[in-house]
């Protein structure tokens, strides 16, 4: 009796108190946890526009392990699918990172519709519930690269939360991916809600144990403008390229197009799958790539005699006045006028005027080997460019956003042409290096690097980083960072000559193209050497020239010059947004620019 | 006659029978706790069944009192007569439309009787009846089969239900021959047979193999080949280490011995093989570990030592269960085999330390009562007792905490069952009627 009784209070004593799994399966047992999900932030444009809204949806889940006595056929019947999905279902939620005794997705994204139809029937089906959620839908089908998408959390960022992050995260949440629904992705998701059950043997839930509401997600006020986001967009129809519009007094965008631009709401839903691969893959035109920002390796092209100009006047190796001869034997010209000053050189874009400028600021005498003078140089050189924004990293808040590059001497030295076989130090001087005095040889920027130049010469010398959202939340505020101004090291005085030129540029020269009535529009052509094809035409601008509204950069890819096409749409786009209506010349502007195609379906984009 | 009942009130013994009410009220508060439900939370419920249960035990201590007021003599002389009633009863039960499976009980309005329970206490007055008789030895053969006889019918029975649980119970008198002499060796020998037949039971289940020297093998007959090299190491080590003397003498003895042991294993194999269903199997490989399995056979076991192991250091409270209940669930026959869990859960470690403790006083008691008897019957009687509420607690608690397979017997006093609690009653109260005379009986 006694050795029983010792026998049985040893093994009482280990399962009840000294282990803890009894305890721990028990709570499996009773313990019914339903998450509520909160609702995911909205997105609003500048002017209080809904950019993205939800829409109510319901998910399947089940829980494989308890499964049992089901009419298979029935259940199939009532989800209209086959028996062999089923099976393929069942399977997917019991393998990988699904467990069998937790609930996995069965069917997502039913509209309530659907839902409201299989609803009665889901509860006598053992082993299957039904979650209510909230999917992303876009009134304006507009800005898809921007806003991102929502979708289910991969298996891999579930294991990286779960290891490295905050645990926030079930395997059945949906996270943003990309564009500002990953970068806002804690401020929009909210807080997450439960309630515990205590459920009987049938798996009816009897007692409600506790429940934690569940915390909307913030609101976003974006900067973007959508009635121009639209007709940008409208604009790039057939063809590839770029537009990014900037207030430059702020530094918020007001457009981030990418051509060919799809529509968000492909991304929303169970057809989810089926669209992200036809995006991604099957489309030549690679869709899918944000371009503005994370094509970094466009060349400036002749838009970068601004840079050169101002950086010159600023190290005071020309003065506004200095002028050189239009020595086509330096590098090739067409004909215009002397070029007597950086205004002149500027407006007719003269090639050799800004070689001799770049001479200057690379070879400045200060040591006898020309080698060690344009190590010197350069690296005086790449520090001015890099205040102007190029080949720095802005700091949008977008993810994906590419730092585009301005050559130093290390780059010359251990990466050009190859890194296997670069010149070396001491290997080369300005000789080598001058195509990057007209904005070609190895500089490479992104759109946004380019507008956001524009809205640096529109404020005669700083910038705030371009960025998308005004505030996070109706009462929230910017983020800090986005109100802090970076000054180009270029002092104001010495815009003037730029901004006249730039003037000059769309009254009398490459870019008349981009002419409105009785409002003084700055610009600089760019053409862009693209050896596949017809060269890139670009087109940066901002106007009014007395108190900026709007700055511009435009990229047409295979546009052939800058006056051609960027400069005509991004008259369009300052007109759209400084007045609204556009003029009867603009109209006309606008059905040429719709009516144009070019693509190039046979480039190998990278 | 108020003279008399004065008399045994003021003899009966007083720890014992506090023990009994404690255990017995314990009980019923724990099959209210198990079967309670908010919808209708008074006590005294026919629809429910503690309803049932409070009306068996007052008809229990009714009975109780009854049986005080019963001259020792007619108890002892009525013994057969008991033994011939219940007997009966055991047989024509078994025309009884099947309950569950089993016929096992006979219905009565709401109510049913269980006449396997009262042979509990029948057997044992006809036990003590018989070796309290003058000229009875335990040692002698004939006597050995009579008791043996007296066993095998109420069991045979039983066992035609079926009800393999109560049969088992049957198993405790040993217990009792022992006590009264029966040699040592032939406890002993059933211990050895146990465990050798529960190992041989393991091996088979376990269905692993061996591999010696590149033979590979089931584990069984490596076992089998094990127990051949003990039994001869032992027969040499006795026969010519401890005991030179005995050699040659203990040969038989140590041959025959072995080739029961082997005998054995061989029958378990075969019956695990032949005449255990694939549920029996079930159990012992859940019970030996070789499977945890939560949703099939191991299902009872899962949920019972998920609820004892939910109730922790000091339990969750009265009433306050989430598994062992009726509004749960859980545990399947909560209020029944399984009212230990519920016990556990809501009161927690320190409870079920109390419920042993209380329990095994209660035993000890029954013992110290047994030992304390001139009367050879009374002492033979306490011991049955003792010995069968012994073994229902035995495996009854060791199923449930996963000790055991799972055996369908009752924790007495707190199972709910009517006839159990009717049963195990008119036992106590016999013992408290006898001790009580205990120094007015000379034999």
């Amino acid at each position: 009796m006694l050795v029983v009784s010792l026998v049985f209070g040893v093994r009482l004593l280990y399962v009840q108190v000294l282990n803890d799994d009894w305890k721990n399966r028990a709570e499996q047992i009773t313990h019914h946890e339903i998450t509520i999900h909160p609702a995911r932030g909205l997105l609003y444009d500048r002017n209080g526009e809904l950019l993205v809204a939800v829409n109510q949806v319901y998910d399947i889940l089940v829980t494989p392990k308890e499964v049992k006595n089901i009419d298979t056929l029935q259940l199939c019947e009532l989800f209209q699918i086959s028996k062999e999905e089923f099976l393929q279902k069942i399977e997917y939620a019991s393998t990988g990172y699904n467990v069998s005794y937790k609930s996995s997705v069965f069917i997502e994204s039913m509209s309530k519709e659907e839902y409201s139809r299989i609803a009665p029937n889901l509860k006598s089906f053992n082993g299957f519930e039904s979650t209510r959620r909230t999917n992303r839908g876009y009134p304006y089908s507009v800005a898809a690269h921007v806003l991102g998408y929502v979708r289910k959390i991969s298996a891999e960022q579930y294991e990286e939360d779960q290891t490295l992050g905050e645990k926030y995260y079930n395997q059945n949440d949906y996270v943003g991916v990309t564009g500002l629904e990953k970068v806002y992705e804690k401020e929009l998701r909210g807080e997450r809600g439960s309630a515990y059950y205590l459920r009987d043997y049938a798996g009816n839930d009897k007692t409600n144990l506790d429940e934690t509401y569940a915390v909307a997600g913030e609101n976003l006020y974006t900067s973007l403008d959508v009635k121009l986001q639209a007709y940008g967009e409208l604009l790039m129809t057939n063809k590839l390229g770029s537009i990014v519009a900037i207030e430059p007094s702020t530094g918020e965008i007001l457009t981030l197009i990418s051509a060919p631009s799809f529509d968000p709401n492909k991304l929303s839903g169970r057809e989810f799958s089926e669209n992200y691969k036809e995006l991604l893959n099957n489309d030549t035109l690679k869709p899918i790539i944000n371009r503005p920002i994370y094509n970094d390796n466009y060349r400036p092209g002749s838009i970068f005699k601004l840079v050169q100009s101002l950086i010159a006047m600023q190290e005071g190796v020309i003065t506004e006045n200095t002028g050189f001869a239009c020595n086509k034997a330096l590098i090739n010209c067409h004909s215009h006028e002397h070029p007597s000053n950086v205004q002149i050189a500027i407006q007719h874009s003269c090639n050799p005027y800004f070689y001799q400028v770049y001479k200057r600021l690379i070879q400045r005498g200060e040591k006898t080997s020309i080698f060690k003078d344009s190590r010197l140089g350069i690296e005086k050189w790449n520090a001015s460019v890099k205040s102007f924004g190029l080949g720095t990293k802005l700091n949008t808040d977008i993810p994906g956003v590419k730092t585009g590059r301005i050559p130093d001497a290390n780059y010359y030295d251990n990466e050009f042409p190859s890194k296997s076989n670069p010149y070396g130090k001491h290997r080369w001087a300005f000789s080598t290096i001058y195509s990057n005095s007209i904005g070609e040889g190895e500089i490479g920027v992104s759109p946004l690097q380019m507008a956001n130049l524009a809205a640096i010469i529109a404020n005669r010398g700083y910038y705030y980083t371009p960025h998308l959202v005004k505030k996070i939340g109706k009462d929230g505020e910017k983020r800090p960072e986005y109100l802090e101004k970076h000054f180009a090291m270029a002092d104001a005085k010495y815009y003037d000559p730029v901004v006249n030129a730039m003037e000059q540029v769309v009254l009398n020269g490459t870019a008349r193209g981009a002419q409105i009535d009785s409002l003084s529009v700055c610009g600089k052509t760019g053409t862009v050497q693209n050896e596949t094809f017809n060269d890139h035409s670009v087109f940066i601008a901002f106007a009014p020239k007395e108190n900026p509204k709007i700055a511009i950069a435009v990229y047409v890819e295979y546009g052939t010059w800058g006056g051609l096409w960027a400069a005509k749409i991004a008259s369009l786009m300052i007109e759209k947004y400084l007045r609204e209506e556009l003029s009867e010349k603009g109209k006309k502007k606008e059905q040429e620019v719709l009516d144009a195609i070019i693509l190039d379906k046979h480039s190998d984009f990278k | 006659m108020e003279n008399r009942a004065k008399n045994i009130i003021g003899k009966v013994d007083v720890p014992l029978l506090v023990l009994f009410l404690v255990l017995v009220f314990a009980g019923f508060f724990t099959v209210y706790s198990a079967s309670f439900s908010e919808e209708s939370p008074q006590i005294y419920s026919m629809d429910k069944a503690y309803g049932k249960q409070l009306v068996w035990i007052g008809i229990s201590l009714v009975v109780g009192i009854l049986i005080l007021t019963l001259e020792g003599n007619f108890i002892r002389n009525s013994a057969y007569i008991v033994y011939g009633i219940v007997g009966l009863m055991l047989l024509i039960v078994l025309f009884m439309p099947a309950i569950k499976g089993a016929h096992s009980w006979f219905k009565i309005g709401s109510f049913t009787l269980q006449p396997s329970e009262f042979a509990k206490f029948a057997t044992s007055l006809a036990i003590a009846h018989f070796l309290s008789t003058s000229g009875v030895k335990i040692q002698d053969a004939k006597t050995k089969v009579i008791v043996f006889f007296l066993i095998a019918v109420p069991g045979f029975l039983i066992l035609q239900q079926p009800d393999p649980g109560t049969l088992l119970v049957f198993f405790s008198f040993i217990f009792v021959m022992y006590r009264e002499g029966l040699s040592g060796n032939i406890l002993l020998g059933m211990f050895f047979a146990v465990i050798i037949g529960v190992m041989a039971i393991f091996f088979k289940a376990s269905d692993a193999n061996v591999n010696v020297f590149g033979w590979e093998f089931g584990a069984n007959y490596l076992y089998l080949f094990v127990i051949v090299v003990a039994v001869v190491l032992i027969h040499f080590g006795i026969t010519y280490l401890v005991m030179p003397r005995y050699r040659g003498k203990k040969y038989i003895t140590n041959i025959v011995g072995g080739a029961m042991a082997l005998l054995l294993v061989f029958s378990c194999n075969y019956a695990y093989d032949n005449v255990f269903k694939d549920r029996h199997r079930d159990r012992f490989e859940v019970m030996f570990g070789l499977k945890l399995d939560r949703k099939g056979v191991g299902y009872n076991s899962y949920q019972a030592l998920s609820a004892i192991g939910s109730g922790g250091a000091v339990g969750k409270g009265y009433l306050q269960g989430t598994l062992s209940n009726d509004k749960y669930k859980h545990v399947p026959e909560q209020s029944t085999d399984f009212i230990f869990c519920s016990w556990a859960e809501e009161w927690g470690f320190l409870g079920s330390l109390i419920l042993i403790i209380v329990y095994a006083a209660f035993l000890i008691r029954i013992i110290m009562i047994a030992e304390r008897q001139k009367s050879k019957f009374t002492r033979i009687f306490g011991y049955c007792t003792a010995s069968i509420l012994f073994f229902h607690f035995m495996i009854n608690i060791a199923m449930v905490i996963g000790l055991a397979p799972v055996i369908g017997i009752p924790l007495p006093f707190f199972s709910k069952g009517g006839s159990a609690i009717l049963g195990f009653s008119i036992m106590i109260f016999i013992l408290l009627r006898m001790d009580s005379e205990r120094k007015d009986v000379l034999r």
